[in-house]
């Protein structure tokens, strides 16, 4: 087993975001909690990032690593207005349910 | 071993996740994670046996550190620490468990040797960005009353059609995990000396690094006039003058000395990415603006005051007012 | 034998004969008008009596303007006129709207016009009790119908006789359902038009089938081309033989005989004048005519003749067979029409065309006679026509004239010595003893037979009805149909007897002097015979007739030729056998009827205790069940037929095709409904789970899918 672990490829890496990212989109689709939802985004922006520093790493190259601060940039933006917004629609309803919100008219 | 055993391991992840998100009995829970932990441990046990029979191949850098166990812990604890966060009751939970999943990942970068990467990410993330969810998971929560003790909403403890959801999540792990193990055949191994070079080429723009460097390596030295690091198939050199010598030395500079990640990092945002960089100033303003905006004090305006203030006419039992209103106000601007 | 044709010569005739034709035409006009104008009085038989006056005027004049053997073609207009050329050469099909008219058409348009017009001037008064309501439909059909039966007799081609031959049935039709709210008068409305329709295409067909064979449908042409022999067998092959068996078809069809006669007896439940006008004298008479006509083209087919005589001779022993077992006094009289009619095929048959036309004009004449005295009948006992209810109505006041002009047209349809029916009858039964044909003697003693059953049924009629102690019973019609307010007691009638529904309706001037008139036409329609004789002599009607100069004198050596009747010359004996058997016919009814009227129902209730004879009373009276048979084999398949198109259409296309394709997209949508559920991440399931079968697609199974498609065809393949 020390011998499998002794050659971690860009392969484990993969995986291991990979599956991160899957497990950010099931909890995505699956928890009625608004706030918990972005929470399962900022999961999946999360493994997006780790794949990217993979791969910088097994190129070389720094510009991937360029671009995941970019990420943390956007997903902090989009952070604090998704959570205002949610304020909002809480007041609204007095719940953070997301099937509070599921007629399909103007309310 | 090949792809079928790969997709079998996808199956039983979706049920173990599956399982896990049951609002049922504890052991079911327990279970089901456990198998999923299983389940992953095992693919990236397999790994090199995947990776010859798919046909992949790639392998880290040459000169890479190659760290079994840490990785093994890191990954492990980032996954079940994200699988905790989808199937926990309590929000604040799974705030939580989403810092555990950030600090695995921050540690997983330092693996990669991106340290400014990783403790950016425990700043920014966890540090500010998490700090936030939790105030708003804290603002939500519904007060307790009489008949609703203080404990879990009921949106939270059910979940919502897990079965597909997992069905659909587990298809494109299999998918993504297919790609990964059979490889793209023309991912080409980095070229070491290559990257080395640029290194040092992207050093020379550092020219006060380049004075402590060598100060650092050779005491009393200085770089010459004019002197930029320069590359070759030997390895990199200086022209240094040492102090007191009326002729300059090659200094050669070991591996040790590149310009570490925060140097590199640091370079390419400011020199090859400012426009970019500009960019994410303005989103972040924007976003400033915007918060600012949603947290102001929401007056609840009444149907004709919003018709008023469009421009628009009163609705019809309002009739009369509005005549008399129209009467009274001739020259209007409506 | 060809002289008659041979002598013609075509004359253009002035156009104003066409206004025989204008004129119920114009008469139609007019009603049209007055329904619209709400006319409320007699209007509109005034109207109608003075057109067809003077359309009977302007046939005198052109009979005056009659030159023997000089035949006129008066054309009218450009109607179908179609030239072509073709891989064949040259084509063409003509029928123009004109008028031939040869002493055939003179004979058929005199009685015709003229007894249109006595009997409109008798409707004028007989359906007085609708004016306001159908008086005017009632007068307007009646122009139709003169304006087509003269289309009919008068054309100058086929088409053109179709065409009036169309619209004698349905102006028959149109006045047959005068009576429009009775269900029974809508059956028998277009039970007569759907048979009429069966005939009718055998005409259509013949007409087709002459125009293939011979080029043309003019009659001068047809005549012309039949003369010379000028048409080839070979080309047109067995179309030519069908051509008599078509044309007899459709007369059988217009003229009620077997097997397409049950129309005219359920015909009666139209108004009386029309039962008189159409169904005894002028409609009736147009297969006759059709035959006359096409004498010629009969001739081409040796059997077809034969053929006619005998179908004729069978109508008229059924027909006579069932008028005896009947009660309903009209009913007879139809049952008499067509025994008469197949007096008239039978004599056509047996190569007697001046027979069968002098019976044709004797018997418009008596036959309106009696049918117009029974409608005055029923026009005065509310609707009465049972000949056991009513009886020694020539006692009753104000009834004589009836009686009287009943008593003249009985004895001319009995055939008593020296009325006219006698001698029309008496042509055509010793013709059936002269000529050769295939059994025609038997023709001749069935035709015998049933001149002694018509005497028999014609005088149990009138001894029933006009003679004996008088008493009546009251029908229960009210004067028609509608049940309108009556008013006749507020009304002072110029006519004695006591006013009310319990009292009978003595017929008025009307109907009483056109009774007379035309009573006196059938006796002297006595002595038109040789006066008919040379008009059909000198027509198409007389081809292959022998001239009556010559089978009177018997001739020496051509003896041997005619056939006997019993060893002697049948024109000198058949006077004295047929009047012997009419007046034994007579003088049976005169004793069952009138002597002692018990032993007519003795006699009926013997027969039928006797078992072997029970069947012979029943069978008459049912009419010989003809009518149940062909609603047993032609109606209720028909029926079935439409029941299961019926369900057809309802199931199978109204459940399954219509409504299927409506609720095909109401249980798509609702099937489809639950998508839509304003959930966010519903929606995003279905796109994950998109996004995933997409990738799943291109990523996995596109590279492989070449051979996998391989392995599949190879394996399978």
């Amino acid at each position: 087993m020390i011998e499998a672990l002794s050659h971690i490829s860009l392969t484990h890496y993969l995986i291991v975001s990979a599956a991160l990212f899957v497990i950010g989109l099931v909890g995505f689709l699956v928890r009625r909690n608004m706030i918990i939802m972005f929470l399962c985004t900022e999961l999946m922006f999360q493994a997006a990032a780790i794949a990217m520093v993979a791969f910088s790493r097994f190129s070389l190259d720094v510009s991937g690593q360029v671009f995941v601060i970019f990420i943390l940039t956007v997903a902090a933006a989009e952070a604090a207005l998704a959570l205002g917004l949610i304020v909002l629609l809480y007041r609204r309803r007095e719940t953070l349910n997301s099937e509070a919100w599921s007629e399909m008219r103007e309310s | 071993m090949d792809p079928k055993l790969l997709y079998f391991a996808c199956v039983l992840g979706a049920a173990a996740v599956y399982l896990a998100l049951r609002p049922g009995k504890r052991g079911v829970r327990i279970a089901g994670s456990l198998l999923g932990l299983g389940v992953i441990a095992w693919m990236l046990l397999a790994t090199p046996q995947l990776l010859s029979v798919m046909g992949g191949k790639p392998a880290l850098a040459e000169g890479a550190a190659r760290p079994g166990l840490m990785f093994a812990a890191f990954s492990l604890i980032a996954i079940a620490a994200a699988v905790r966060m989808i199937t926990h009751d309590r929000p604040v939970y799974s705030a939580l468990y989403f810092v555990l999943v950030v600090l695995s990942s921050a540690g997983l970068f330092l693996l990669l040797q991106a340290e400014f990467m990783a403790f950016a990410l425990v700043i920014v993330y966890a540090g500010a960005i998490l700090i936030t969810y939790m105030f708003v998971i804290m603002l939500a929560q519904q007060a307790p009353s009489t008949d609703h003790t203080v404990g879990e909403a009921e949106y939270d403890v059910n979940p919502r059609e897990p079965g597909i959801a997992c069905g659909v999540g587990f298809i494109l792990l299999a998918v993504l995990s297919n790609m990964a193990y059979g490889g793209v055949p023309q991912l080409k191994t980095a070229d070491v000396p290559a990257a080395q070079r640029q290194a040092w080429q992207a050093m020379n723009l550092m020219s006060r690094d380049v004075e402590e460097m060598v100060a650092d390596l050779m005491p009393g030295a200085k770089p010459a006039a004019g002197a930029t690091i320069e590359s070759a198939p030997g390895g990199a050199f200086i022209t240094v003058r040492r102090e007191g010598e009326a002729f300059d030395t090659r200094l050669p500079l070991p591996p040790e000395k590149l310009p570490s990640n925060v140097q590199q990092v640091g370079l390419d945002l400011v020199a090859k990415f400012p426009v970019s960089l500009e960019l994410a100033g303005v989103i972040l303003l924007m976003a400033m603006f915007g918060a600012v905006v949603l947290a102001r004090k929401q007056i609840e305006l009444g149907e004709d005051e919003i018709r008023e203030a469009a421009g628009m006419r009163k609705l019809g039992f309002h009739a009369e007012e509005s005549a008399e209103a129209r009467a009274s106000a001739p020259g209007g601007a409506r | 034998m060809t002289t008659a044709l041979a002598a013609e010569t075509l004359v253009a005739g002035s156009s104003w004969a066409g206004w025989i034709l204008w004129l119920p035409l114009l008469s139609l006009a007019l009603c049209g008008v007055c329904a619209a104008m709400k006319v409320r009085s007699k209007l509109p038989a005034w109207i109608t009596v003075a057109c067809l006056g003077l359309s009977f005027v302007v046939t005198l004049s052109l009979y005056m303007g009659y030159q023997p053997g000089q035949h006129q073609t008066i054309h009218l207009f450009r109607w179908l006129n179609l030239h072509w050329t073709s891989a064949q050469g040259e084509g063409s099909f003509i029928a123009n709207f004109a008028l031939y008219v040869d002493s055939l058409t003179l004979l058929w348009m005199l009685f015709v016009t003229g007894l249109g017009t006595l009997i409109a001037l008798y409707a004028s008064e007989y359906m007085e009790h609708d004016v306001g309501k159908g008086y005017t439909r009632f007068f307007a059909g009646m122009s139709v119908f003169l304006f087509a039966m003269s289309s009919l007799v008068m054309a100058d081609n086929l088409v053109m006789l179709y065409l009036g031959w169309e619209g004698v049935g349905f102006a028959s039709y149109w006045l047959i359902g005068y009576f429009y709210q009775k269900p029974s008068a809508v059956a028998a409305a277009k039970k007569a038009f759907i048979m009429n329709r069966i005939g009718d295409l055998g005409l259509a067909l013949a007409i087709y089938f002459i125009w293939h064979a011979f080029g043309t449908v003019e009659y001068a042409q047809l005549f012309a081309i039949l003369d010379s022999h000028n048409y080839s067998h070979e080309k047109a092959g067995w179309t030519i033989d069908a051509i008599p068996y078509l044309l007899m078809l459709g007369a059988f069809g217009k003229s009620a005989q077997l097997p397409l006669y049950v129309w005219l007896p359920d015909a009666m439940e139209g108004p009386t004048p029309v039962s008189a006008l159409i169904h005894a004298a002028t409609m009736v008479t147009a297969g006759v005519y059709l035959i006359a006509r096409m004498y010629p083209m009969m001739l081409l087919d040796a059997a077809a003749l034969p053929t006619v005589a005998w179908i004729g001779t069978l109508t008229a022993l059924l027909a006579a067979t069932i008028g005896m077992a009947q009660y309903d006094i009209k009913r007879i009289m139809a049952y008499s029409t067509v025994s008469q009619l197949g007096y008239m095929f039978a004599g056509l048959g047996v190569m007697t065309s001046v027979g069968g036309c002098y019976h044709v004009f004797t018997h418009a004449f008596f036959k309106a006679v009696l049918f117009l005295t029974c409608g005055a009948i029923m026009h005065g006992f509310a609707g009465q026509l049972d000949l056991r209810r009513i009886s020694g109505l020539r006692h009753m006041n104000g009834w004589k004239i009836v009686a009287y002009t009943m008593l003249v047209g009985c004895l001319c349809l009995a055939g008593f010595p020296f009325t006219s029916g006698f001698f029309s009858k008496d042509m055509i039964l010793a013709e059936a003893f002269v000529t050769h044909g295939p059994g025609f003697q038997w023709i001749g003693w069935i035709l015998l037979f049933t001149a002694g059953l018509t005497a028999y049924y014609t005088f149990r009629v009138w001894f029933r009805v006009c003679a004996g102690p008088s008493h009546f019973e009251m029908g229960d019609e009210h004067h028609g149909d509608d049940d309108h307010d009556h008013g006749h007691n507020a009304h002072d009638h110029a006519h004695g007897g006591g006013r009310g529904h319990d009292q009978p309706h003595v017929p008025r001037l009307a109907i009483n002097s056109v009774l007379m008139i035309i009573a006196i036409g059938a006796i002297l329609a006595a002595f038109a015979g040789g006066w008919v004789e040379r008009l059909i002599l000198d027509s198409s009607a007389a081809a292959g007739v022998p001239g009556h100069a010559e089978t009177a004198h018997g001739g020496a050596g051509e003896v041997a030729a005619h056939g006997t009747f019993l060893g002697m010359d049948p024109h000198k004996a058949m006077y004295w056998v047929s009047a012997f058997v009419g007046i034994v016919g007579i003088l049976i009814a005169w004793r069952l009827h009138l002597a002692n009227r018990k032993a007519a129902d003795a006699l009926r209730a013997r027969l039928l205790s006797n078992p072997a004879t029970r069947w012979l009373p029943t069978a008459m009276e049912h009419k010989w069940y003809v009518d149940e048979f062909y609603h047993a084999i032609i109606v209720l398949p028909m029926w079935i037929i439409g029941y299961i198109c019926s369900l057809i259409d309802r199931y199978i296309v109204d459940w399954l095709l219509v409504d299927g394709t409506a609720r095909t997209p109401k249980f798509l949508g609702r099937a489809f409904q639950p998508l839509q559920n304003g959930i966010v991440q519903s929606y995003a399931v279905s796109m994950a789970g998109g996004a995933a079968l997409a990738v799943v697609l291109i990523v996995v199974i596109m590279p492989h899918m070449k051979q996998w498609l391989d392995a599949l065809m190879g394996g399978g393949g």
